[in-house]
């Protein structure tokens, strides 16, 4: 089926009772818990491997965002792009986002909520660093596919983290 | 046996899981998220394709393994006392834990973590679980690898068998390997199915 979430993103969920996968939007999704999440991500804090991470995450949305819009060619602003992206994030469950700004050169965003801070400190209490590369990939991949440049052009860092007690998360993005 | 795997992975399948006003899922007493199968499988295999030496790879395998064990664990008695579960599967339950633990497989399945069903079961021993169709296979496009990498079935069996055989359910996950599970068989390796034999751990 087909619907409308919230304003205009659309959330078109299939099951192929085949090979038993789910869809959406055309690309295979599967339901996880905060557990492997945060276990995933603290797997990549003790193994040094948090780019890893970070990478995988904006590699794979990436390509989401990418189709969408190329589905949808009638989604062809940058305010539009956005606004699509902050949807995606939380349609995969990953919080809510606000985009501060975006530019060709830097950006900054902010995440009022979030699945992977919420999850670690149910899971763990609060952190003395920030744990959420997952998004940081998101928001990378989000700068990218709204700009229409190539992959690795811009860097999330996280400098304010819900998991570190702060209100909210937030990213500064610059250009590599 | 009544438990109507076929009716439960129909059902189940259907459930459009959304997020509320804040982009959170909450359900089965976890955080959830949906996000691309390719993701989970890239940091997997871009992980382990890379370690120095088998050391390293067992360590980084069984880190993997144990994400999906306390997943299963926590999500798993989070899925059996739902109530999607109490609708649909409860009123099949006969046999307890033995039942429980055939419809969480189908549930397991309906979620889309694999085509996986039980072939052998004794109970409080040994459990057999074969996949016939599973994302984790999808990081082989040609030919087959010689590393097993399902880890997240092989962990989610232990933690199913944790919860059917390991005592009450512990929020804090103390009963959390109870069992082992090993994967014998891979569709990634060449195989027609995976295949993962749960024991009591050692």
């Amino acid at each position: 089926m087909i619907q409308e979430v919230k304003t205009s993103i659309k959330y078109n969920h299939t099951f192929d009772p085949r090979t038993k996968r789910h869809y959406i939007n055309g690309f295979q999704a599967v339901l996880h818990c905060h557990h492997y999440s945060t276990l995933y991500t603290q797997l990549a804090l003790d193994a040094s491997e948090t780019e890893l991470l970070k990478d995988c995450a904006r590699d794979s949305f990436r390509e989401v965002l990418d189709n969408y819009f190329v589905q949808n060619p009638d989604i062809s602003t940058i305010q539009d792009k956005i606004n699509i992206a902050i949807q995606y994030f939380s349609l995969f469950g990953l919080g809510k986002m606000k985009v501060n700004f975006l530019g060709d050169f830097s950006g900054e965003v902010e995440l009022i909520t979030s699945h992977i801070d919420s999850g670690w400190l149910k899971k763990w209490g609060t952190y003395d660093k920030p744990v959420n590369y997952i998004s940081a990939g998101y928001i990378e991949a989000m700068f990218e596919s709204v700009l229409g440049v190539s992959s690795g052009t811009f860097k999330a860092v996280e400098v304010q983290s819900i998991v570190m007690g702060s209100k909210s998360s937030l990213f500064k993005i610059t250009r590599r | 046996m009544a438990i109507d795997r076929k009716k439960i992975i129909e059902l189940m399948s259907k459930i459009d899981v959304l997020p509320d006003e804040n982009g959170i899922i909450e359900g089965f007493n976890v955080y959830v998220n949906q996000l691309p199968t390719s993701f989970w499988n890239s940091f997997a295999e871009r992980l382990t394709s890379k370690a120095e030496n088998l050391e390293i790879l067992h360590a980084k395998e069984y880190l993997l393994y144990n994400a999906a064990h306390e997943c299963g664990y926590h999500t798993g008695y989070g899925i059996i006392t739902s109530d999607e579960w109490n609708a649909v599967v409860a009123p099949m339950i006969e046999k307890v834990p033995e039942d429980i633990l055939f419809g969480a497989f189908a549930v397991f399945t309906a979620w889309g973590w694999a085509d996986a069903e039980i072939v052998e079961l004794v109970p409080n021993e040994k459990l057999v679980v074969r996949a016939y169709n599973y994302y984790e296979s999808d990081i082989v496009k040609y030919g087959s690898s010689n590393k097993m990498s399902a880890y997240m079935i092989a962990g989610v069996s232990a933690a199913f068998m944790d919860l059917a055989y390991g005592g009450e359910y512990d929020p804090k996950g103390k009963p959390i390997g109870t069992f082992e599970c090993k994967q014998v068989k891979g569709i990634e390796c060449g195989d027609a199915y995976g295949e993962f034999i749960v024991t009591k751990a050692r």
